[in-house]
């Protein structure tokens, strides 16, 4: 998944030039957190709802006016992402430098920009809540041909799988999550433990055990 | 006045050798009531015709059903959910799933002018199918049919999903509705299909607080699931006022069903039909249509399905199951099948965790309310 997919546009951008007050205006009417700064057609910082919040305030050593330009309260050297960049590259960069977005650049021109916000879109449609499914949770080796082993078993059944998360689980171990296109998943699971697969969920009926 | 409607030709919704919605779980049924002295003397409704369907349903979705059913190759069969390990294709599909809507809307008829109070469908509750998809074994949706011919007619209509599984074809269906209230009680879709029916879908629109879920956690047992019913259904009625109140009264929460991991007994169901008819007796003058749904064990579906009806036609219910009964049915019932309509007491080992799950799902249904009463009055 590519920033391309997820980025929002167009983007609302503001000059250094903008006032408080303009850019309050923008964050409550537009319902958003961070506004890029651009000036003469280049991407010059970013200004959010805190930095203009704390900025107006009286807990701010030289408080602003409403009137005041953004510019002495806007953040340079703004970290930005590429449209091609894979989607966990802009997710680590957010991550490790703590902050909330990152504006999307192609040849210096702001066209996008992505938030937390559409990192946790993009989450959820990794693991395909949107579409009527059953989970499953297995536990494989971590070895060449396991998850095949488990991908050529639904496909034998003709069962369509809708998503698959995998991540290391302990020693050795692949915790594997699998949204199946079916009502039938504890069946499933029986017929997955019966080929020797460890299933986590679902878990054998704890009266029956 | 109570009805029984039924038709022969449901059986022929059948998907075939080692489906899990088999129609011999019908005929097993009808049988057992009619061992147990009470043969159902059924009202024979007429098949839906196509417009009916389309009432719900998108013509372009009917017409690759018909298509595939001729046995044409329809593009999109997967889009629309057909051909799959749960909706396989098979001949005269179109035609078994309009009788089993025929029947569920000739109830709403029965009702609406006034005919009958309650209705007893044997058959339908395919709650899953969506308006171009057919999912989770259903294809035509009787219920949204059911509950569209009550809205056209002005009805305000109460919905209420007892199912295992989430009853998210009718509640998206009337998602932006402000005449139909639905209510569904289910196991939590955060493992089972089919994965909504969360506490924040409320509805949208004018339709905003009308749509209601309480997802239990797996294992739930029956105490705590009338608990969350008596927390909730109650006071959601009370408020929205219904003329009527459709259930879809799937038998696959119990601790034996194959397909999902509640535990409901005998018993838990017998407390859940007595208590929807002394709410249709409160709001609705008496008036609710049943409709059958899931329930995937042989020795289970008939007893529990037995006790909605004895409960409807205010029939005394026996102890004992008709030996006959149990000697035609062997086979399918399978080893050890116990010979009473209810459940014994323990129905099973007790097991742990019930602290948590109780804790769980008393937070849940305290959640949900918390969202959804600001909506109300």
């Amino acid at each position: 998944m590519l920033v391309r997919e997820i980025m929002k546009t167009p983007v609302t951008t503001i000059s250094p030039e903008t006032t408080f007050l303009e850019a309050c205006r923008l964050i409550q009417e537009k319902g958003i957190r961070h506004l890029p700064v651009v000036e003469d057609g280049v991407l010059a910082g970013v200004i959010t709802d805190r930095d203009v919040r704390f900025a107006t305030s009286a807990l701010c050593p030289s408080p602003q006016q409403g009137s005041d330009a953004v510019r002495c309260a806007m953040r340079g050297s703004v970290l930005t992402a590429d449209p091609s960049d894979p989607i966990e590259e802009a997710a680590r960069v957010m991550r490790s430098h703590k902050i909330g977005c990152l504006p999307v650049v192609e040849e210096r021109t702001v066209v996008g920009i992505i938030t937390n916000m559409d990192l946790l879109d993009a989450l959820l449609k990794l693991a395909g809540v949107y579409d009527s499914t059953g989970r499953l949770e297995v536990s494989l080796d971590d070895v060449p041909g396991e998850l095949a082993r488990l991908t050529s078993f639904f496909g034998h059944r003709n069962v369509n799988i809708r998503s698959i998360l995998t991540y290391p689980n302990g020693k050795g171990r692949i915790r594997t999550v699998l949204r199946v296109d079916t009502n039938q998943t504890l069946p499933l699971a029986e017929a997955l433990r019966e080929a020797q697969f460890t299933v986590l969920w679902p878990m054998p009926k704890p009266w029956l055990r | 006045m109570a009805s029984v409607i039924y038709h022969p030709e449901y059986r022929r919704y059948d998907f075939g050798e080692d489906h899990p919605f088999t129609p011999a779980r019908l005929a097993c049924l009808t049988d057992l009531l009619a061992s147990l002295g009470y043969p159902i003397s059924a009202v024979e409704p007429p098949v839906a015709t196509r417009e009916e369907i389309l009432t719900v349903h998108d013509e372009a979705y009917v017409a690759a059903v018909e298509a595939l059913d001729r046995g044409e190759s329809a593009a999109g069969a997967m889009e629309h959910g057909l051909g799959t390990p749960d909706n396989p294709i098979f001949p005269g599909m179109d035609l078994a799933a309009r009788w089993l809507v025929g029947g569920t809307l000739h109830g709403a008829r029965l009702i609406a002018g006034g005919a009958d109070t309650r209705v007893l469908q044997l058959g339908g509750g395919l709650h899953h199918a969506a308006r171009a998809k057919a999912a989770g074994f259903c294809l035509y949706n009787d219920l949204a049919v059911a509950i569209q011919e009550f809205v056209s007619r002005g009805w305000y209509v109460a919905y209420l999903d007892i199912d295992l599984h989430h009853g998210d074809g009718v509640q998206s269906l009337f998602y932006e509705s402000d005449h139909v209230l639905t209510l569904s009680l289910h196991e939590s879709g955060y493992y089972l299909y089919p994965g909504t029916g969360h506490i924040h879908e409320l509805g949208s629109g004018s339709g905003r607080g009308m749509k209601i879920n309480i997802p239990l956690e797996p294992f739930t047992e029956g105490d705590d699931y009338l608990e969350a019913f008596d927390a909730v259904v109650p006071q959601a009625l009370s408020w929205f006022s219904p003329r009527v109140i459709v259930v879809q009264a799937g038998a696959d929460g119990h601790f034996a069903d194959p397909m999902g991991d509640l535990a409901l007994t005998t018993r838990t169901y017998h407390a859940l039909y007595t208590r929807i008819f002394d709410l249709a007796a409160r709001h609705t003058e008496g008036r609710v249509l049943f409709t059958l749904g899931g329930g995937y064990a042989p020795a289970v579906v008939p007893r529990v399905w037995a006790l909605l009806y004895l409960t409807l036609m205010d029939l005394p219910v026996p102890e004992r199951l008709p030996g006959d009964w149990m000697a035609r049915w062997a086979q399918a019932l399978g080893p050890g099948a116990i010979a009473t309509l209810h459940d014994p007491d323990p129905s099973y080992p007790a097991f742990a965790g019930g602290e948590e799950r109780r804790r769980r799902n008393r937070n849940t249904v305290s959640r949900l309310l918390d969202s959804v009463s600001r909506y109300w009055y």
